[in-house]
């Protein structure tokens, strides 16, 4: 029958087989590949996988004297993995953390004043149809150093269209609720603060969940461009030298990050918000 | 006006207009409210109800006249041109915050009312202290609507009737100037339905048992209804507002907007009463007649007869002793009234 | 957002899947003429197998893009033109950002790609690989552009010098730097995008005084800034970046392979007479620079300059068979595994196949003979 609910169990064991599957499907194309050329590097086999994550992780040429040789910390930052992840992360922290503190001021002022929303809609509207990789030009006029244009580049791109959910979000909130609070003797900061903010938090926190993607996606794009660390600058370089050994373990980084990123915020969703059971 | 501020007015709408645009909606509404009575407003669909319960609340100050609330304490009435904490107000939805427990909704009002965001954020320790005793007067509270199980439930947890007590707890612990209620039990099915009008009632009972004290009773409500036969179970007299009123005697050209054109005490049943409509019959086919019935155009003073009815010691519950002075004293407090008139007794 | 990175490495996956069944380009077992490289195509060039020549825009590269318009060779599998019916093979052309290009040999998805002599070391690890011709080095198409207030090449200690990282640019400065006596360490490459690098410079934005980029980029930014000049450029290391076609050394063993490369070679060389003869220079050039980020003719004989083409394969003979080609790759070698670009050295060949042994990367200049030979 359509739509007959399987049991836990089933999915589970499904599921496990589709990952083992894929898997599979994977050590035989690399090996027919390498039966063909031995020294492939594009389909790598397990093993120059593994070799690849070696290489990843760990510690860098050392210099005798140098800073590197005497501190441990500075050790580590010798590891590929070390330096791209926290180069790409602070910038992607940095640039969602810009990027939702704006959308969220600029959502509760849309959303509370109809002469900002007014103001601000049009452009808004515009501009989270326009890819800020399309407009690097500006986004290099707008910003000194190549940190802050990642982080730019990222904060700019996510926040018209979270601006947009939080401010249709703040609209749909029942004016009976507002109302509600001012009789209650809220003053108009309260109400923003006790009554719009929670009420919208749900929203606030999927829009972060959904923008995580194209947030990542334009940074590795502004990553591609240059800078020295980062996994954008890592992922084209290595990739320029056919090294997919390498490329790959990064790219099952960048997605184990995306999953952890979704399932945490939802967790921080199920916490803060325990009142909208399943989603709002 | 030597006792107004005990059982005195606690409300008053005086000559209040509204139009949107070239649409009239009020013509020169006036009423007065007693404290402790739960007034019942009645009317057609569309005969701008909302638009008077938002002008009462605030959120929409009328086009022109007055809104004033007898605050306990104070001797004169004082205009209101904005939501405050002295209008309560439940609607029909929406009237809980989703994001809080029961409980908790119930001890927002204090906590908006006595706390600020500063203090709550700078003074935390005086707030966590603050915040038990809300969250304790809360309790007390649900429990006296019967819902002393359900502190810590969600409103999307919680039955449409359980909804509405919360709102009227969370109403309640306020303690409004004047409750309104927007059609609170609309969207309820007919047993919860009647549950809450009891409630409602007990809660009058208790205005009635202070009223005999001589205290003040705690609780005022004008509760909105289209349900004429709540309106006559639950109020201790109905207010009809309507459209269809001889505006042409009144030499209008066109209808300037609906107006009070019902207004009468009606008995008063206990909580434990037999909730038998056929009782109301009479009275309801009047209200039918006099406030729905676009054929019916009456003099808008016609049925306006409240205030003669009380010269005429004919208040019944809390309106007893106000009733019983106003004959004693054998002098009505609406000026315009002539005293004496004979009225049916009760 | 899962699905974003997930498609990502799909698109990934499925590339490398591609390499496995694409075209035949790198198996073996196909290679038997009519059911090889030709795929089995229904009309005439079905019998005769296909080879395909991966190709970006620059100057010397940019003439297979203008064979193909010329009709000289058929760019589509399965049709033939003059130059390919002469050797009996056929051609499929597949133009492609420089980078991609790069991954595309490296995965097998072409036969021949064109490429610098310097990043073909890193894929001739995984896939042997043979130089069949030299097309044009670097003179001056690669350049070290600064501002005006920076006068010697002193002045860009401390200062970050951008360009693409692991590159010819690279390259091209640190070279640069030996020949001036100056110590590499005192100097700090920054890796930018050379599109980006060029924009950030004409933008003049603070803190890119100096860049090392290559043509257009390099005009480009010259004339849109007309305050930046050139510190030096690759004029100084003639022969040392030297752009190349290269063909995969499996392609070579299948059947009508060696006719293959020579196909390409010969199509390469009627182009590069067009551009010499003066009665056909300009319209070719014009069909060049449309070819080349849309130069204009002015700007394309400035190019061709700078790009200075091996036009004959008597020119490209004298660079694969002098005695400087293998110093220089030494060189070319030594900065690779200096700048990590490969682990260790490659096994480098000069001369044809028996003459090169265990080679990963030979300079075969027999190719080059087996054109001029067949004129």
């Amino acid at each position: 029958m359509i739509r007959q609910p399987a049991s836990m169990r089933a999915k589970v064991v499904l599921g496990a087989m589709a990952v083992v599957l894929m898997l599979a499907g994977y050590t035989v194309l690399s090996e027919r590949q390498h039966r063909l050329n031995p020294d492939d590097t594009t389909i790598p086999t397990w093993s120059l996988l593994g070799r690849g994550v070696s290489r990843i992780v760990e510690v860098g040429r050392v210099v005798p004297g140098s800073e590197e040789s005497r501190s441990w910390l500075a050790r580590q930052k010798t590891r590929w993995l070390v330096a791209d992840a926290s180069a790409t992360g602070y910038r992607l922290f940095l640039g969602l953390l810009l990027g939702v503190a704006g959308a969220v001021v600029l959502g509760l002022l849309m959303g509370c004043f109809e002469k900002v929303e007014a103001f601000f809609a049009p452009p808004l509207s515009l501009l989270a149809k326009v890819p800020p990789t399309a407009i690097l030009a500006v986004f290099f006029v707008l910003t000194q150093t190549y940190t802050q244009m990642c982080v730019a580049m990222v904060a700019f791109g996510i926040l018209p269209t979270m601006a947009q959910a939080i401010y249709l979000g703040v609209k749909e909130v029942p004016r009976e609720l507002i109302y509600k609070a001012y009789t209650l003797g809220a003053s108009h900061a309260e109400v923003v603060w006790n009554v719009i903010l929670r009420q919208v938090l749900p929203k606030i926190i999927d829009g972060v969940r959904l923008q995580i993607g194209p947030a990542m996606v334009f940074l590795i794009a502004a990553e591609w461009l240059g800078g020295e660390v980062g996994f954008g600058c890592r992922i084209r370089l290595e990739s320029r030298l056919a090294h997919m050994h390498t490329v790959y373990p990064y790219l099952a980084l960048l997605a184990g990050f995306g999953f952890g990123m979704d399932a945490a915020l939802r967790r921080l969703q199920r916490w803060l918000c325990p009142w909208c059971a399943g989603g709002c | 006006m030597a006792g107004a501020t005990n059982r005195g007015i606690v409300f008053e709408c005086r000559g209040v207009h509204h139009a949107f645009g070239p649409n009239m909606v009020l013509h020169d509404v006036n009423f007065r409210i007693v404290r402790g009575e739960i007034v019942a407003l009645v009317g057609p669909s569309g005969c701008g109800k909302s638009t008077l319960l938002r002008a009462i609340v605030g959120t929409h100050p009328p086009g022109r006249g007055r809104i004033l609330v007898g605050r306990r304490g104070a001797a004169e009435m004082a205009e209101v041109a904005e939501p405050g904490r002295d209008r309560g107000i439940v609607y029909q939805r929406y009237s809980l915050f989703p994001f809080l427990t029961a409980q908790q909704n119930v001890a927002l009002g204090p906590m908006l009312d006595q706390t600020s965001l500063a203090f709550r954020a700078f003074r935390f320790p005086s707030w966590r202290r603050l915040r038990r005793r809300h969250m304790e007067e809360a309790a007390e509270l649900l429990a006296r609507v019967g819902l002393g199980k359900a502190l810590k439930l969600y409103p999307h947890e919680m039955s449409g009737g359980m909804c509405q007590r919360v709102a009227i707890a969370q109403a309640l612990i306020m303690k409004p100037e004047i409750l309104l209620l927007d059609e609170p039990f609309g969207a309820l099915d007919e047993a919860t339905r009647e549950e809450l009008q009891r409630m409602l009632l007990t809660l009058y009972a208790e205005n009635c048992r202070a009223a005999g004290r001589g205290e003040e009773p705690p609780l005022t409500v004008l509760i909105v209804t289209h349900e004429i036969n709540e309106a006559i179970f639950v109020g201790d007299r109905v207010l009809g507002l309507s459209q269809y009123w001889d505006w042409r005697g009144a030499g209008h050209a066109a209808c300037p907007g609906a107006t009070i054109v019902y207004d009468k005490a009606v008995p008063v049943c206990a909580p434990d009463a037999d909730r038998n409509f056929d009782l109301f019959r009479d009275r309801r086919r009047e209200i039918l007649d006099v406030v729905f019935s676009p054929e019916v155009l009456p003099d808008r003073e016609k049925h306006c007869l409240f205030w003669r009815q009380l010269e005429n010691g004919e208040g019944q519950g809390v309106l007893q002793p106000w009733a019983t002075a106003a004959t004693t004293s054998g002098a009505g407090r609406d000026g315009s009234s002539t005293p004496g008139r004979p009225g049916p007794s009760s | 957002m899962l699905r974003t990175v997930k498609s990502s490495m799909l698109v990934a996956l499925a590339g490398a899947a591609l390499a496995l069944s694409g075209c035949g380009d790198g198996d073996k077992g196909g290679s038997a003429p009519g059911t090889g490289g030709g795929g089995g195509a229904a009309d005439a060039g079905a019998a005769v197998p296909c080879f395909s020549v991966a190709w970006s825009e620059y100057p010397s590269w940019s003439t297979f893009g203008v064979a193909g318009e010329l009709k000289l060779i058929d760019g589509k599998k399965g049709a033939l033109g003059p130059i390919e019916k002469k050797w009996g093979v056929d051609i499929e052309l597949k133009q492609a950002d420089y980078d991609p290009c790069l991954v595309m040999y490296g995965s097998g998805q072409c036969d021949a790609v064109c490429i610098t002599n310097m990043d073909v070391l890193s894929p001739s690890l995984s896939r042997k690989s043979v130089a069949v011709a030299p097309t044009s080095t670097s003179c001056g198409a690669d350049a070290l552009i600064v501002s005006g207030d920076l006068k010697d090449v002193q002045s860009l200690k401390g200062k970050s010098v951008y360009g693409l990282a692991k590159t010819v640019s690279e390259y091209c400065f640190v070279r640069n730097l030996e020949l001036l006596g100056e110590k590499e360490a005192d100097y700090k490459f920054t890796n930018m995008d050379p599109g980006a690098a060029a924009l950030a410079m004409q933008q003049k934005k603070e803190g890119y005084e100096a860049i090392v980029v290559w043509n257009p980029f390099v005009l480009e930014t010259l004339n849109k800034r007309p305050d930046a000049r050139v510190l030096f450029d690759s004029a100084r290391i003639p022969g040392e970046i030297v752009d190349m076609l290269v063909v995969a050394a499996d392609s070579l063993e299948k059947p009508k392979g060696r006719e293959f490369a020579c196909a390409a070679l010969d199509a390469f060389y009627a182009v590069s007479a067009r551009i010499e003869d003066p009665r056909t220079r300009d319209e070719t050039l014009v069909a060049l620079g449309e070819k080349f980020s849309h130069l204009k003719v002015e700007a394309m004989k400035k190019v061709v300059e700078q790009t200075k083409f091996y036009k004959t394969p008597d020119e490209g003979l004298a660079l694969f068979t002098g005695a400087e080609m293998p110093k220089v790759m030494d060189k070319v070698v030594d900065f690779c595994v200096k700048h990590d670009i490969v682990k260790d050295k490659p096994v480098l060949g000069f001369g044809d196949k028996a003459a090169a042994g265990a080679a990963v990367l030979r300079f075969d200049p027999s190719f080059m003979t087996a054109v001029k030979d067949r004129k």
